[in-house]
């Protein structure tokens, strides 16, 4: 099995702070700590080296990136090695950053560093092996980064982050405790009285700053976009009740309103009842065209966007909501009438 | 006063019976059987004195009170699909398999009751069914009047050592309207003047049953409450660790800002008028509870009572961005009570209850992996298993 190892422009051996301007190269076979590296992998091989200097990277990642993945994509290998870079953030951050768009194109990929490094963050769904703060840790972190690396270019199952010996990468994963949630909450509470607080839930929020105002609606492109699950009556393009993929959108060309005999709700998350008695109270446009007829907005957009907002992982959410808006930005809409259920 | 709970042993259940309006089949433990659609769970009780097991008046928690041990009644139902006002949820409980280790029932004697939805519309036939199932886990009961208990339990609260802190428990009942009501007596918890407080025994003794049928995962069957771990953890930790303060009894489901905010505030003030320096509080069902569980942990810390959420988690299992439906900086110390995104490992039943096809139109018998937040109870956000969430 082939391994392809990153380096920064002085653990390849490139030169030191005078070099780290150099744009990324490709070496053959191992270099450096990727000698010791190599001496520890099982049934691997180092085939390449490829390296970029620190500030190079800093200052055009989108470049170096870019030349850094087309050497792993002329002859994928089985797994990409970067660093390890201790507590060096620059060469952390390109480790992190370079392993994550590998395992984003399906390279089994592992990077190593110190917990704190912020590289840890950059490299999302790769696996990241915890080292020392600097280079005095060489020794004791090759033959655990290489044992990762030997598994992944294996295809084998690394286990929990405890197990696999590499840092947890912000999965929710479920398992058995040993206590009831119940008895786990009174520990937790107690604990908290004792003033030691503690959680086993992150907290957090995506904070939506309110934009500015429109500066002029009787001028602005409005568009109606809604979460409450309403759809042409039938539902022809089958809009989930629960959990939706994604969202749709429906032409308003000649619609003055939402007649209850042409749209409907299929929401499954409350009773909807009421709201298919008339569906323009789920999306307002009724209303809406009133204001356009009274120029107190300037034009409504051509369709209304539509999904179901019931169980749908935030990250789901915000896909849709980042797709919407970019399609909307794209016609020219300057406000939006966002109705929730 | 004391409530004594007399524990019967599983052989008192009867060989035959019947039920009007409903297909009777007993699983033993261990049998390799799916039951699907679930409502409810219950545990077989009854009491000597003739008063209800599930009473709709008078006070719960008082006297005795028989359980027959080892037996889960399970209620199904497939509602009739073109009516219903809400969309219920798959509900699978799996009493054997890897689908079993998520549910707390693969280990007793389960009487399915598998109800027919005849011609009634969906919230008739649902009240028969769950009256109905709530009538036999009282039948099932019966034979214990004329036995001797294997054993008796006391529960009861004494003043305990006033050094340690007073911790209560605010549990949320969700109500969003029909098929989405836990009953507090009988009564929708939205009508049942919540938050209130009540005796820790009413809350182990019937006096909160189920017809909420919501993510399955995130249900609490009557049965939790029943044997709720929360008020027995603190009932047992009385004395030692803390003094138990009591239960405050308070409604998911608030349907506008001011709503929530206001029954946020009141079930603060419950919690102290029960004198707590603590609280554990519960969830019930998702999203929009999630968010009364938020305000009311935030109105209790603002009170200066200290407070630790249960809750489950709704992550994408392929995001390393795991966000909360809602937060507040106050919930500083969370329960997770696992992910419901995540899915169990598939399993081919030899028998399948309650309905041969999934609500996705799936055969039940031969479905592949299926989600956590399928199972019955199996992320319930009273704290009631043992399944939780970390980060990997």
């Amino acid at each position: 099995m082939k391994a392809v190892h990153y380096l920064n422009q002085f653990f390849a051996g490139l030169g030191g702070e005078d070099k780290a301007e150099t744009p990324p190269v490709r070496l053959d076979g191992a270099v450096g700590p990727g000698r010791g590296l190599a001496a520890e992998l099982e049934d691997v091989d180092i085939v390449a080296t490829i390296a970029c200097g620190d500030d190079y990277f800093a200052e055009h990642e989108d470049e170096a990136l870019a030349t850094l993945l087309a050497y792993l994509e002329e002859d994928p290998p089985d797994v990409l090695v970067a660093g390890p870079a201790f507590g060096s953030g620059r060469y952390g951050y390109a480790c992190g950053t370079l392993v994550a768009a590998a395992a984003e194109r399906g390279i089994a990929s592992v990077a190593a560093m110190h917990p704190e490094n912020p590289g840890v963050d950059a490299a999302g769904k790769a696996y990241v092996v915890p080292t020392a703060v600097n280079v005095a840790g060489m020794r004791d972190v090759l033959p655990r980064l290489a044992r990762v690396a030997s598994a992944l270019a294996a295809g084998r199952e690394l286990g929990t982050p405890d197990q696999g010996g590499y840092l947890p990468r912000g999965f929710r994963r479920n398992y058995f405790a040993e206590k009831t949630g119940a008895e786990r909450a009174i520990d937790l509470l107690l604990a908290k009285l004792g003033g030691e607080t503690r959680t086993e839930v992150g907290g957090g929020l995506d904070r939506v700053e309110p934009p500015a105002a429109v500066p002029d609606l009787s001028q602005a492109l409005v568009a109606l976009v809604t979460e409450a699950g309403c759809v042409p009556q039938g539902n022809p393009d089958r809009l989930p009740a629960v959990r939706a993929q994604g969202w749709f959108r429906y032409d308003l060309t000649g619609e003055e309103t939402l007649s209850a005999a042409r749209y409907e709700s299929v929401h499954g998350g409350f009773d909807v009842t009421l709201a298919n008695e008339d569906p323009n109270r789920l999306v307002p446009l009724d209303t809406a065209r009133e204001l356009e007829r009274e120029g107190r907005i300037g034009r409504l957009h051509e369709a209304f966007y539509t999904t179901t907002g019931n169980g749908t992982p935030v990250v789901t959410s915000t896909r849709f909501g980042r797709e919407i808006a970019g399609e909307l930005r794209e016609a020219g809409v300057g406000a939006v009438l966002l109705s929730g259920t | 006063m004391a409530w004594e709970l007399a524990t019967f042993p599983s052989d008192l259940l009867p060989s035959q019976f019947e039920v009007e309006g409903a297909d009777v089949q007993v699983v033993r433990p261990g049998e390799p059987v799916r039951v699907t659609h679930v409502l409810d769970a219950v545990e077989p009780r009854i009491r000597p004195d003739g008063r209800a097991a599930f009473p709709t008046k008078g006070k719960a928690g008082e006297g005795r009170t028989n359980r027959l041990d080892g037996v889960i009644v399970l209620s199904c139902l497939d509602f009739a699909e073109e009516e219903r006002p809400l969309h219920e949820q798959e509900s699978i409980v799996d009493l054997a398999g890897p689908g079993a280790e998520f549910t707390p029932f693969g280990d007793e004697t389960c009487v399915v009751l598998t109800f027919r939805p005849g011609e009634a519309g969906n919230e008739d036939a649902e009240a028969a069914a769950r009256k109905t199932t709530l009538r036999v886990a009282e039948e099932l009961a019966r034979p214990t009047l004329d036995a001797e208990p294997a054993e008796v339990e006391t529960f009861e609260l004494g003043a305990g050592d006033e050094n340690l802190p007073r911790v209560g428990a605010l549990i949320q009942l969700s109500d969003l309207g029909p098929l989405y009501h836990l009953y507090v007596y009988g009564t929708p918890a939205g009508q049942a003047g919540l938050p209130r407080i009540v005796d820790p025994a009413e809350l182990l003794d019937g006096a909160v049953t189920s017809g909420e049928y919501h993510w399955a995962a995130m249900r609490n069957p009557t049965i939790f409450f029943q044997r709720n771990t929360l008020v027995r953890s603190l009932y047992a930790e009385h004395g030692k660790r803390l003094r138990f303060a009591g239960v405050v009894l308070m409604r998911g489901y608030e349907q506008s800002a001011d709503d929530k905010q206001r029954a946020a505030e009141a079930a603060a003030a419950r919690a102290q008028e029960l004198g707590a320096d603590g609280v554990v509080i519960t969830t019930d069902a998702g999203g929009n509870s999630h968010t009364d569980v938020m305000l009311t942990c935030r109105a209790c810390e603002r009170a200066g009572i200290r407070t630790t959420v249960i809750l489950a988690e709704e992550t994408d299992p392929e995001s390393t961005r795991p966000i909360l439906t809602d937060w507040v900086p106050e919930a500083d110390s969370i329960v997770s009570t696992g992910n419901l995104e995540e899915l169990v490992e598939e399993w081919k039943p030899e028998r399948v209850l309650g309905g041969d096809t999934l609500l996705d139109g799936t055969a039940a018998a031969s479905a592949g992996p299926i989600p956590v937040r399928n199972y019955l109870g199996a992320a319930n956000q009273m704290g009631q298993l043992t399944l939780g969430a970390r980060t990997e």
